[in-house]
């Protein structure tokens, strides 16, 4: 029987001092694909920023809401959606910095759009924000199961 | 893993010596010591960043806040010991070019 899906999902307090742990589920999956440290810590740092982002945007700096994160495996592929339960926020909407006007903040879109292979915001079904970054891999890296990944559910 | 700040006296200077992920979590600490460091106006600003694992970009912002508070009053703030993938994120950045990247504390206190 093939399987539904492959892969973790996790959900966490919006609070910043569960990034360590979430960052070491993630060098954990990624060496389940063989990925080396260098693209272990880009994909470290997008999926940092983006959390980093609905900690500020999207939850206002308050603890207490949740963030879920969902890493997929699939062939070819590392993916990992991260869902939020505000309000979403059209992408054309955001805005980083460019890379010469040197001032504290507006890099994380940067770093996001930087080391992944592909970025997609989409409105999910709680009305919130489904941010899916995709990382390509050799295929000799992936997994070879046939995945049927549902979105993320609410419990 | 959080943060752990070190500060040490040397000469004229002042090294911090950090250890741990410097993200959004925990820059405020490291904010916290280089903004005393900048109000009392300490020439040389040396961060050893030998026990990074990981930085984000709350915790670059900390670092060009410092820059831009030593530029003020002609000081000089320098970072030295910087792990391949945390030299990574300034690349990605381009701050390599901004800021004083030297591969020792030694020569981070000479720069």
């Amino acid at each position: 029987m093939a399987k539904r899906w492959d892969g973790i999902r996790i959900s966490i307090d919006a609070d910043p001092k569960y990034l360590d742990a979430l960052r070491a589920v993630l060098a954990e999956s990624t060496s389940i694909l063989g990925l080396d440290e260098d693209e272990t810590a880009k994909i470290a740092l997008a999926v940092t920023e983006a959390c980093a982002n609905i900690f500020r945007h999207c939850y206002g700096g308050q603890p207490g809401e949740r963030i879920d994160v969902e890493i997929r495996f699939e062939t070819g592929l590392f993916e990992i959606r991260i869902a939020d339960y505000g309000e979403f926020v059209d992408p054309a909407q955001m805005k980083g910095r460019a890379l010469d006007d040197v001032k504290p903040g507006g890099l994380g879109l940067h770093f996001i759009h930087t080391v992944m292979d592909g970025v997609e915001y989409r409105k999910n079904k709680w009305g919130g924000t489904t941010l899916i970054l995709q990382k390509r891999i050799e295929e000799s890296a992936a997994a070879q199961d046939e995945f049927g990944f549902d979105d993320l559910d609410a419990d | 893993m959080g943060i752990k700040v070190t500060r040490e006296e040397v000469g004229k200077a002042v090294v911090f010596a950090v250890e741990g992920s410097v993200d959004i979590a925990s820059s405020p600490e490291l904010r916290g010591e280089l903004r005393q460091a900048v109000e009392q106006k300490r020439p040389r600003i040396v961060v050893d960043m030998a026990g990074v694992a990981f930085v984000d970009s709350s915790g670059l912002a900390t670092l060009i806040e410092a820059l831009q508070g030593t530029s003020r009053y002609d000081g000089k703030i320098v970072l030295c010991a910087l792990g391949s993938t945390v030299l990574g994120v300034f690349q990605l950045a381009n701050l390599d070019s901004i800021f004083t990247i030297t591969k020792t504390r030694e020569e981070a206190l000479a720069a």
